[in-house]
């Protein structure tokens, strides 16, 4: 359990729940499919995402769900369903992991040019060679520089919630961007929790139908959709991209806005969440999973008298830049938690620490800032590996070497 | 000091041949001790055929390489020229650098007292009919010759290469001298007609010779270029999501009634255009249905208009076209503008006819690519209206 994960805090949710069940992190998601009225669905299986296509293709044999769920010869082509049914007003959904999701990638790179918003969901798997289901989350993280919309779930409640909250920030007319919804193999996809599922109603009241206007291909709007262009172009696409992305952070502010309004106060805050940094001096950062031993271990060492504290990233694109700047300038050392890897890069750091060192550049209160990779392939990452990660950032604010700047978390050494 | 030198040629055709005079600028500008460097670029990506591209070649004696890079290199085109090498003379009637952005005056980068060198057989008079104004004095040169496809391997070698060096070297040494030029090519090819062929191209273009064939052209030579440039939109005024606009639907019968994109004409790839003898057409449709680029237009009368700005010249129509001398593929050159070739004949047929069999004359010329059966010129008469005749006589004369 988690923070966000207690009970709302206002007594405003009669009837926007309707019932309780028991779900892993994909059947959550395929509810939220469900609640979103989604219209095409293109599946192509791979572990550990494949769940969520099982879910749906039952919901819709059931009875229980319409939508035209096609299923393509491979990713690439999946990918592309999905991309064309966006780009004529449908609501579409696709999915992958892993290396699957990297098989697609031509079709995810121009998903995000066309500025269409389908939803994808990446159940994180570690890129083979060598054959591994674990979770490792450079398959998502592909899609960064793209201009895709990405955020990571910790919980089947907040897998369910965020299908509701994706499609309503990619789809809003200022936005228009793809979105990746990443949730960590095995440990979400495959963790079943009592979620709590909204109405229709209530998901219909947050969530208002697709609509992409101008922009719908269709013979009664002519248009072409990326034709091929000369150098006199492309400058100007990838600027109005850029500028999208930049809209996208005020529109998530007030999805969630929208959303705790409806729902109740599910979220304390759009980006990332705090948990116990109120007067912090030493910090964890990551994503996923991981936010529940590194919260259970900074509750255990407040008990103990040290001041940490746990900062979970939720939305890594777009970036929440000036807010976790202004949020991480206050403490003494950050330790940034990267399930992935980027070899090669500068201090061989993962991918996540490059932001976060890089977003804290500017900050006039730069903190100590150490890296942790671990996890890598779905290894664990417990509670006592959180203890030690909190120990080993707290001792680099009394340091002025980059000694221990790097530590493999669980490694056998 | 920088020179520049551009190659505007016809893309595939002459592709070879314009790469092969840019890297030979280099190795003579190189073994005269100046800096050197070459490259081109398409015209549109991938370089298709018969579409104006364009090759560079700059040479300094001061700068150091990387000076004369950062100068010339790296970008689409070049903001001036010092000599313009046009290897076929209909692009004369302008070009379509890049991205289709407006039809280009042939002699837009060619600056004051600088050199534009064109392959032809005409005289400079009737290629200045053409040729867009410039507000100050430029040379041109026009090297005897025909438009060359000795670049393609299947085509023989008629050392326009050669020429080409020799012109240059004429009409700024600078650049290369005609004496570093012959000592290259001898050392190279141990052939000493191309050698000669350079110092023949030479005398030809010098002060001296006779006729003189380097023109003085003045601010009152040339045409009003009206071809409009099209003004690209700024990133917050383009729509997102890398839409644009379709053609809009709709159609009218009559000249230029299909709808079609006007921010892509292609008009400047053509070298030959379909000269239509309506008074011959069965209206058999097959012109109307086989043009890749859709440029016919049904006419209320049954018959099939052109639309000349969007013809690229691939001379389908003139294959498929079952009644001889019905179409026929006629050297752009002879045609001063794109008017609607119905519309003329149907406002005086026999004007009409009597100055397209004038402009179709000896003029006609044969791309291997459009028919593949060589050159064949035929006498022109006059046919009375609407009347059809299957095969007329044709007199066959070798060119």
């Amino acid at each position: 359990m988690t923070v966000t994960m207690e009970k709302p805090k206002t007594g405003k949710t009669d009837g926007v729940y309707e019932r309780e069940d028991l779900l892993n992190g994909c059947q959550a998601v395929a509810q939220g499919v469900c609640l979103a009225d989604v219209d095409v669905i293109a599946a192509y299986p791979i572990r550990p995402y494949t769940e969520v296509m099982d879910a749906l293709s039952k919901l819709i044999a059931d009875g229980a769900f319409d939508a035209e769920y096609i299923i393509a010869d491979s990713e690439h082509s999946q990918f592309e369903i999905v991309k064309h049914a966006s780009s004529v007003n449908a609501r579409a959904f696709g999915g992958s992991s892993g290396t699957g999701w990297m098989y697609g990638m031509e079709a995810l790179t121009v998903t995000a040019t066309d500025r269409l918003p389908p939803m994808f969901v990446v159940g994180n798997r570690a890129l083979d060679d060598p054959g591994a289901f674990g979770v490792e989350h450079n398959d998502a993280m592909a899609v960064r520089d793209l201009g895709w919309l990405l955020c990571w779930v910790t919980t089947p409640q907040e897998a369910l919630e965020h299908v509701l909250i994706g499609y309503r920030v990619a789809e809003d007319k200022t936005v228009r961007m793809p979105m990746a919804l990443a949730m960590d193999g095995a440990f979400l996809t495959h963790s079943q929790h009592m979620v709590k599922i909204p109405s229709l109603a209530a998901a219909k009241k947050f969530l208002p139908p697709y609509d992409l206007a101008e922009r719908r291909l269709h013979p009664d709007n002519p248009i072409s959709v990326a034709p091929q262009v000369n150098e006199d172009w492309v400058m100007e696409i990838r600027r109005q991209n850029w500028e999208a992305a930049k809209r996208a952070r005020g529109v998530i502010k007030e999805a969630y806005k929208e959303f705790n309004a409806i729902f109740g106060e599910r979220y304390t805050s759009p980006y990332f969440d705090e948990y116990m940094c109120d007067d912090a001096e030493t910090v964890l950062i990551g994503v996923g999973t991981v936010a529940a031993p590194g919260r259970t271990a900074a509750k255990r060492l407040r008990e103990k008298g040290q001041k940490v504290g746990y900062v979970n990233l939720r939305w890594f694109r777009p970036f929440p830049t000036e807010e976790l700047r202004a949020c991480l300038s206050r403490f003494k050392s950050v330790g940034v938690i990267d399930r992935d890897f980027a070899h090669g890069s500068p201090d061989n750091c993962g991918i996540l620490m490059h932001e976060v060192r890089s977003c804290l550049y500017p900050a006039k209160n730069r903190p100590a800032i150490v890296n942790f990779i671990g996890g890598l392939g779905g290894r664990d990452l417990s509670i006592a590996d959180a203890q030690k990660m909190y120990d080993i950032t707290a001792q680099a604010a009394k340091k002025d070497s980059m000694d221990g700047f790097i530590t493999w978390i669980g490694l056998r050494e | 000091m920088i020179k520049r030198v551009e190659v505007q040629y016809r893309g595939i055709f002459q592709k070879n041949l314009a790469k092969k005079i840019g890297s030979d600028i280099v190795m003579i500008a190189s073994r005269m001790g100046q800096k050197a460097f070459s490259n081109g670029r398409y015209s549109d990506s991938p370089e298709r055929n018969g579409i104006p591209c364009k090759y560079f070649a700059f040479v300094s004696p001061d700068l150091s390489e990387e000076e004369l890079e950062a100068e010339c290199g790296a970008k689409l085109e070049i903001d001036e020229a010092d000599v313009s090498v046009v290897l076929d003379d209909t692009m004369c009637k302008g070009v379509e650098p890049w991205g289709w952005h407006g039809v280009r005056a042939i002699n837009e980068r060619v600056t004051k007292d600088a050199c534009l060198v064109v392959i032809s057989k005409r005289p400079h008079e009737e290629l200045l009919q053409f040729i867009g104004k410039k507000p100050y004095n430029y040379r041109l040169a026009v090297l005897d010759g025909n438009a060359s496809l000795a670049g393609l391997w299947v085509n023989k070698d008629d050392m326009t290469h050669e020429h080409v060096l020799g012109a240059i070297a004429a009409v700024d040494p600078a650049i290369i001298s005609i004496e570093a030029v012959e000592a290259y090519l001898l050392a190279k090819t141990k052939d000493k007609k191309r050698a000669e062929a350079a110092r023949a191209a030479y005398n030809s273009l010098r002060q001296e010779a006779k006729p003189p064939r380097v023109k003085n052209v003045t601010p009152k030579e040339g045409i009003v270029w009206t071809h409009e440039i099209p003004i690209l939109p700024k990133w917050h005024e383009m729509r997102e999501g890398a839409v644009v606009p379709a053609v809009p639907r709709g159609f009218q019968m009559g000249p230029r009634g299909q709808s079609r994109n006007t921010g892509f004409k292609r008009g400047t790839t053509k070298t030959q255009r379909p000269a239509v003898r309506f008074d011959l057409c069965t209206k058999c449709t097959l012109c109307w249905a086989e043009c890749p680029d859709e440029c016919f237009d049904p006419t209320t009368d049954g018959y099939y208009d052109i639309d000349y700005q969007y013809c690229v010249g691939c001379g389908k129509c003139a294959e498929v076209c079952p009644v001889k001398e019905c179409i026929v593929m006629v050297d752009e050159l002879q045609f001063h503008d794109d008017n609607s070739p119905w519309e003329d004949w149907k406002k005086d047929p026999k004007t009409y006819i009597t100055s397209l069999e004038a402009k179709k004359g000896k003029d006609r010329v044969s791309y291997p690519v459009v028919t593949g059966k060589g050159i064949v010129v035929t006498k022109g008469e006059v046919m009375p209206e609407g009347k059809i005749v299957p095969v007329r006589k044709t007199e066959e004369v070798e060119v």
